[in-house]
């Protein structure tokens, strides 16, 4: 592979990785995790959920991570998914060793997923539907009543958050309008440089979409590096309810972390996860004049594509399309791909789709290609997937090895998708990243391995 | 979407320009509408039984009578159109009526759409959730298998700010790329142009569709806001931006859409150049002085020109003017300043977008119209030439300054862009 427009100072790299997942509470856990097929998945106890079709499993942040989490990024009125930001974006800038003030303007592309006023968890979004009938039974449909009653319940946590230092939001667990505008405040005072932010939403191609638009952004030269950050923790019952109709949940009712089996033949639906990851890109250059010699991964070309040809269901020919534009964007030719980070969601359809698109872009070469899928051992975090599995693909190039996907255990004849119960060791130079979405969302990016891989640290292994 | 290697750390300066525009406001459709209401003193803030709720002014954009596309496909998938989807698709073909949709796929594939959007939505739900709330308390099934039955299965995807991207490619035929931005970063919209011309820029597309909606906003957003600083209660002569006895911000609604290109595409496939966007920019910093200072310097250098009229964002609010006169006054001592939400209120997602539009539309007819409900210029706002009472002349050939703040007062976020008719 060659890439003869321009030196190796100019490519976009990855300098620091942070990530928090059901199975794992940062980057060389997760790592850890994936090589040896150490499931985050379980079944969902903190509500009933017996009498919907499927969804009994569930990805949740177990207590001894999410202390870990509260207790690096707590703050009085921070909201769950955003201690999630703000501990995966610590994680990635002290590995990145970005400390502020920078002298010139930084970029910051980030996405949340999270329901909004009615909770983040089963116990809040109870909390909020007795909220609701409440006000409901009192004052019906008298819209004018309602609002004076928003405005007093608001005046009084306002007044109850200047006393007490909690938040003033709906909800303990979830940014409100008014609280959104603090995370890209806090990044912006944290490196002590004004930022070009972008709070985006492409549902679960956001992550890998924000690693695009920061890469754009630091080929432009306006900004010194970019920080891209998604969170997502949605667990309640109204979400799972809907996913229940859209009937895109797992029905596996063994053990539980054999729920998301991508590329199985017996999968039936996805498992939905609470989950965050960041990562610090920068040039090759910047990180040199920096003093930063060693580096995760290069971010060689990416391709984004919208269907409009159905709201949910994914296309072969948009696949086959998003993957080779990512391939022309990159400079490579099929042939130059190693490996294969699929967004392989467990879902009868984006995985048979997905297979098919890649068997008509790599044809005979598919036989030799290791395809990892991480969501067989976190679950899916919508659009924190992009970032979370990118830090996978990173690793992958820099330690040469294809992390297994373990659930896989009958594959299905019909996807036809090398996978393995093993970690692969093998030389890998390119990583072909997938992720889709609904509302027609379609990306796929190439990492490339850089000539300066960041080495394993000495010790592996922190606990989580 | 593919692009050629897009590794050109050059500063790429094509031109990008705008070849069509749809705006939907209290004043109707168009810029002209809203022109003609500034430059004739109306204000839009109507009492309608509709608002009797609402404790504040509001000029609505008459959401209720804004069609939905014809045809089979549009007519299937209507029930996942959110009111905001119906508002992106309405101001989208009127930008497409201007500039024309994909006409082959080979063109779709490089055409995509950025949208605006985040605050105000839930609206389908405060519709469905509260009966359910007070139902669950004595139905027998668990609270999730109730929301499995009851609630209608289109209102989880009516929600996803990517639904309204793909209509808005629907409409458009566009095949490239879909993008959402939450207001929280995209300074009124201006942040979405912004990251439209960077796609234009790399050479990964050809032409992008940003899209912006303001729908109404729901109680619980109205509440937050409110107690965040007090919404304007009187739209009266005198409560406008940079009065002396403005009090708060007055609330509108709307929805805007622009198609960008690069130049050269524009000039290869015959259309016809409404404006130039020389320079947009947003930044988050710290305080949002900061940011709005680090914004109108990059676009004013980047531009390498000043501008001849400026059109602010001018809230009303007291604090907001504050800071934004005082760190663009010194970009812009002596040039007319005037502002749009003394009378369609502020579009706070869609309001730099829609202020782009009318800008272009003021330059167009050489008049800088005057601020809406504006009678004495408060003076610490320092010595700025804020144009009330009569419209004031600029040249056809001249560049306007559009500034931005944040959706909510507590945002830290400033945006600005530079815009000229070109050489029309």
């Amino acid at each position: 592979m060659t890439n003869e427009k321009h030196g190796h100072g100019a490519d976009v790299v990855i300098t620091g990785m942070g990530v928090v997942t059901p199975n794992a509470g940062s980057v060389e856990s997760f790592w850890e995790a994936n090589l040896t097929g150490r499931s985050g998945l379980s079944y969902e106890r903190r509500m009933d959920l017996s009498q919907l079709p499927c969804g009994w499993v569930a990805g949740i942040i177990p207590d001894d991570i999410k202390k870990s989490v509260e207790d690096r990024a707590g703050a009085p009125g921070r909201s769950w998914t955003d201690m999630l930001l703000h501990a995966t974006v610590d994680e990635a800038l002290r590995d990145a060793r970005v400390e502020g003030p920078l002298d010139r303007p930084a970029g910051l592309l980030w996405s949340r997923v999270s329901p909004g006023p009615s909770g983040t968890f089963p116990e809040e979004y109870v909390a909020y539907m007795e909220t609701v009938a409440a006000r409901y039974k009192e004052l019906g449909d008298d819209r004018a009543a309602t609002l004076r009653r928003l405005r007093a319940e608001r005046a009084e946590r306002v007044e109850q958050a200047a006393r007490t230092g909690r938040s003033a939001s709906d909800s303990a667990s979830s940014a409100d309008a008014a609280e959104a505008t603090t995370f890209p405040n806090a990044v912006a005072r944290r490196l002590g440089t004004p930022l070009v932010t972008m709070g985006l939403e492409a549902t679960c191609a956001g992550g890998l979409r924000a690693i695009a638009e920061a890469a754009r952004l630091l080929r432009t030269g306006r900004i010194g590096l970019a920080v891209v950050a998604a969170s997502v923790s949605r667990n309640t019952h109204y979400v799972l309810s809907q996913y229940g109709q859209l009937m895109a949940l797992s029905r596996w009712k063994g053990a539980a972390e054999q729920a998301s089996m991508p590329f199985d033949s017996r999968r039936s639906g996805m498992v939905i996860n609470e989950s965050s990851a960041a990562l610090v890109l920068e040039t090759a250059e910047h990180a040199r004049r920096r003093g930063v010699d060693t580096v995760h991964a290069v971010i060689d070309g990416w391709g984004l594509a919208v269907d409009i040809s159905h709201v949910t269901a994914p296309r072969i020919d948009t696949v086959e399309r998003v993957v080779r534009g990512a391939l022309a964007h990159a400079g490579v030719a099929p042939d130059d791909i190693d490996t294969v980070n699929a967004h392989g969601t467990s879902t009868r359809l984006n995985d048979i789709t997905e297979a098919r698109a890649l068997h008509r872009v790599f044809g005979r070469r598919m036989r030799e290609i290791d395809v990892c899928a991480v969501k067989s051992l976190t679950g899916h975090g919508s659009a924190a997937s992009g970032v979370v599995e990118s830090t996978v693909a990173a690793l992958t190039l820099c330690r040469g090895v294809v992390p297994p996907v373990v659930t896989c255990t009958e594959p299905d004849p019909k996807c036809d998708v090398r996978t393995s119960l093993t970690p692969v060791e093998r030389p890998v130079d390119t990583v072909l990243k997938n992720s889709f979405g609904f509302g027609g969302q379609y990306a796929s990016m190439v990492f490339r391995r850089p000539p300066n891989p960041r080495p394993a640290p000495a010790t592996s292994g922190a606990e989580h | 979407m593919s692009g050629t290697k897009g590794a050109t750390r050059t500063k790429d300066t094509s031109g990008i320009v705008i070849t069509g525009t749809g705006v939907i406001t209290a004043a109707g459709t168009g810029p002209g509408p809203v022109l003609d209401a500034m430059l004739s003193g109306t204000t839009l803030f109507a009492d309608r039984p509709e608002h009797a709720w609402l404790p504040w002014p509001l000029a609505d954009m008459g959401l209720p009578g804004i069609p939905w596309p014809e045809g089979d496909t549009w007519a299937n998938n209507q029930k996942y159109a959110s009111a905001t989807a119906h508002a992106a698709v309405a101001a989208a073909r009127l930008a497409l009526a201007e500039a024309g949709g994909a006409e082959n796929h080979e063109e779709a594939i490089r055409c995509g759409t950025v949208v605006a959007t985040g605050m105000g939505g839930g609206d389908e739900l405060t519709e469905v959730i509260p009966k359910l709330a007070v139902k669950a308390e004595t139905d027998p099934r668990p609270l999730a298998k109730l929301l499995y039955d009851e609630v209608p299965d289109y209102t989880y995807l009516r929600g996803i700010p990517s639904q309204i991207g793909q209509f808005v490619c629907m409409a458009a035929g566009f095949l490239g790329s879909n993008l959402a931005m939450y207001g929280e970063s995209g300074a009124s919209g201006l942040g979405t142009l912004a990251a439209a011309m960077r796609l234009l820029r790399a050479g990964e597309l050809d032409r992008v569709l940003v899209v912006g909606v303001q729908p109404p906003l729901s109680a619980i957003v109205l509440a937050a806001l409110d107690s965040e600083e007090a919404i304007g209660t009187n739209a009266g002569s005198g409560a406008g931006p940079f009065d002396l006895d403005r009090a708060g911000i007055l609330l509108g609604e709307g929805a805007a859409a622009l198609m960008v290109e690069r130049a050269e595409v524009a000039r290869a496939r015959g259309a016809r150049v409404v404006a130039e966007v020389a320079a947009c920019e947003t930044l988050c910093a710290a305080d949002r002085t900061s940011a709005l200072d680090g914004a109108v310097s990059a676009v004013l250098e980047e531009a390498g020109r000043r501008p001849d009229l400026w059109w602010a964002h001018g809230s009303g609010s007291v604090a907001s003017d504050l800071d934004e006169c005082r760190t663009v006054g010194r970009f812009a001592a002596g040039v007319p300043v005037t502002s749009s939400k003394g009378t369609i209120g502020n579009t706070f997602e869609c309001a730099g977008l829609i202020d782009v539009v009318l800008a272009i539309e003021a330059l167009d007819r050489e008049l800088v119209p005057p601020v809406g409900l504006l009678r004495k210029p408060d003076p610490a706002l320092g010595e700025l030439d804020f144009v009330h009472g009569a419209a004031r002349p600029v040249a056809r050939t001249g560049s306007a300054l559009v500034t931005t703040f944040g959706p909510t007062p507590r945002s830290t976020t400033g945006g600005a862009a530079m815009l000229t008719r070109g050489s029309q």
